[in-house]
């Protein structure tokens, strides 16, 4: 398998396009939560999710760095 | 005149002229010193610095007075690109381009694809980065106006000349300092006017149904689908297209600082617009939105309405502030583009660095004085400015740089193909206006990377050592995973 494909960039990349994907062809405009439409708060809830994605790469990478400095 | 406002305001320029001025002899010391700060920037003030360069006056003024005017979704839609900015472009990008060893985005294409990506690319960011300016300027136009009473025209003259002037004499150095002060100050000036609102309002669920009442449309979606789309798409990219967010993380000592900035920078970035959203709340409940000229004023009405005049004008310097160091940061994207990749790599190579940077200062003078001169007569709000800028750039640059790094087989032919056909469709998408607001990128962009693909795949592949070169640009990690397997 092509090595770039295991790159956690990519990997985290997939996950972040899957999130966006879901939120955009859903699209919940009629479902209200709060008096706001759940599309909306369903794009709010993503900044958590990308946080979350770079804390995990930061991570991933700087283990990645370490395991190549033991070896 | 709001005198109190204007007390503070003009303590405020006055100390970051100082500092620029403290700065300028470091800065002009040497020639990285200038353009980057000589690499020396820590994690710290890397991410204020990052943070505070990508939140221009639209991801404040723009977003809050588009969540009132069209509904909170719109001020989501701006999060759910601006958040995700930094984790897109450590996961596509930096550590690449990083490795690569260039400072500049034209610098990477010339390394990838040529001289005449090159200077495609620079003309463009010289273009996108000159408009940029336009909203950055009617934004301090509009804040100057209100806050010392003169009218919009003189205010963006007499702010833009400011800033300008203390941007060119201190280069990055000075830009990335200050940057620390004025990110810190955008955050705790919007910590304290939404913890001012939630109390007005008696906490976050009251404080939203008041708005709904007031503001009937508050919670909905108001626009079509494709301008949430487009408006996500432009954000998305912008901190890989943006010339002059890529400079800032060549700033950093090193790979982990520059990663550890940007995640420092994503959070800042969540939590103004959490802070975005209940302001947003405050406003819609105060049901103004129909009554200003301008929507864009909403953002200071709240002010003004929720804080002290004490408060108020600490609140202002803070917005003068991001708009600040976002126009300083694409000043100094400008001035390189021209001084150092057009002049000392095409006309002049045996240039000194004091003469390149001395060019570059008359660069920045020359691109103000054009901004200037649009922003006067402002063509469009300012979070569609914005839109634009981000869609442009995206449409332009971002399959080029994206499979530059990450497809071996793309070319010359190709990268040219893809930088012109993707711009060129954004421009007429722009001036044809065939769909929805700020849309663009949407056909924009595939058609870029179509091209790119399809050029490249028609005319011959790239030398093996240039191959060679794209599989340094991922090095360390295609080592280590050989190593271990």
């Amino acid at each position: 398998m092509n090595p770039k494909l295991k790159d956690p960039g990519i990997i985290l990349l997939v996950v972040l396009v899957a999130v966006s994907a879901f939120v955009l062809i859903w699209w919940p405009t009629e479902i209200y939560l709060m008096g706001i439409s759940l599309a909306g708060w369903l794009m709010f809830f993503t900044y958590f999710i990308w946080f979350a994605l770079a804390v995990a790469y930061v991570l991933w990478i700087e283990k990645v760095e370490k395991e190549k400095e033991s070896d | 005149m709001q005198l109190m406002e204007t007390v503070i305001l003009a303590i405020y320029l006055v100390g970051m002229t100082l500092m620029g001025i403290y700065f300028t002899k470091r800065a002009h010391s040497s020639e990285s010193d200038y353009w980057t700060a000589g690499k020396k920037i820590n994690t710290f003030v890397g991410a204020f610095a990052l943070f505070a360069a990508l939140a221009s006056s639209s991801s404040l003024m723009g977003a809050v007075g588009s969540g009132v005017s069209l509904g909170i979704p719109f001020l989501f839609a701006y999060g759910f690109g601006a958040v995700a900015i930094l984790p897109f472009t450590m996961f596509l990008v930096s550590g690449q381009i990083r490795r690569s060893g260039v400072s500049t985005l034209p610098e990477f294409f010339k390394q990838r694809y040529g001289n005449s990506v090159q200077i495609i690319a620079v003309a463009i960011v010289v273009v996108g980065m000159t408009f940029y300016m336009v909203p950055q300027l009617t934004a301090s136009g509009l804040i100057g106006s209100y806050v010392l009473g003169i009218d919009y025209t003189t205010a963006v003259i007499v702010l833009g000349i400011g800033f300008t002037l203390y941007a060119a004499l201190g280069g990055m150095w000075a830009i990335t300092y200050t940057d620390l002060i004025q990110g810190a100050l955008i955050l705790v000036g919007m910590l304290v006017l939404s913890i001012i609102i939630l109390t007005q309002h008696n906490g976050f669920a009251s404080l939203i149904q008041e708005a709904l009442t007031v503001t009937p449309t508050f919670g909905d979606i108001t626009q079509p689908w494709m301008s949430y789309f487009g408006l996500f798409l432009a954000f998305l990219w912008f901190g890989i297209v943006s010339p002059s967010a890529v400079m800032r993380n060549f700033a950093s000592r090193d790979a982990r600082t520059a990663r550890r900035s940007a995640l420092g920078a994503c959070l800042l970035y969540l939590i103004i617009f959490i802070f975005g959203f209940i302001i947003a709340a405050g406003g819609a409940s105060l049901g103004i939105a129909e009554t200003l000229d301008n929507q864009d004023m909403i953002f200071i009405s709240v002010i003004e309405t929720y804080m002290s005049p004490l408060l108020a004008g600490i609140m202002f310097a803070g917005l003068l502030a991001a708009i600040m160091s976002s126009a300083d940061a694409m000043l100094l994207a400008i001035s390189a583009g021209v001084a150092r990749d057009i002049y000392k790599e095409y006309i002049k190579k045996d240039a000194t660095e004091k003469q390149v940077t001395r060019l570059g200062f008359i660069i920045m003078v020359v691109a103000s004085m054009i901004g200037i001169l649009i922003a006067i007569e402002p063509p469009q709000l300012i979070a569609i400015m914005v839109g634009w800028v981000g869609g442009g750039l995206l449409s332009a640059f971002g399959f080029p740089l994206v499979l530059g790094i990450w497809w071996k087989r793309a070319n010359t032919a190709g990268a040219l193909a893809g930088m012109l056909g993707g711009g060129l469709t954004f421009l007429l998408l722009v001036i044809t206006k065939p769909f929805a607001l700020v849309s663009e990128p949407i056909i924009a962009a595939p058609v870029s990377l179509i091209l790119v693909i399809v050029v490249s795949l028609m005319t011959p592949p790239p030398s093996e050592e240039m191959k060679n070169q794209v599989d340094r640009y991922h090095g360390d990690l295609i080592n280590t995973k050989r190593k271990v397997s």
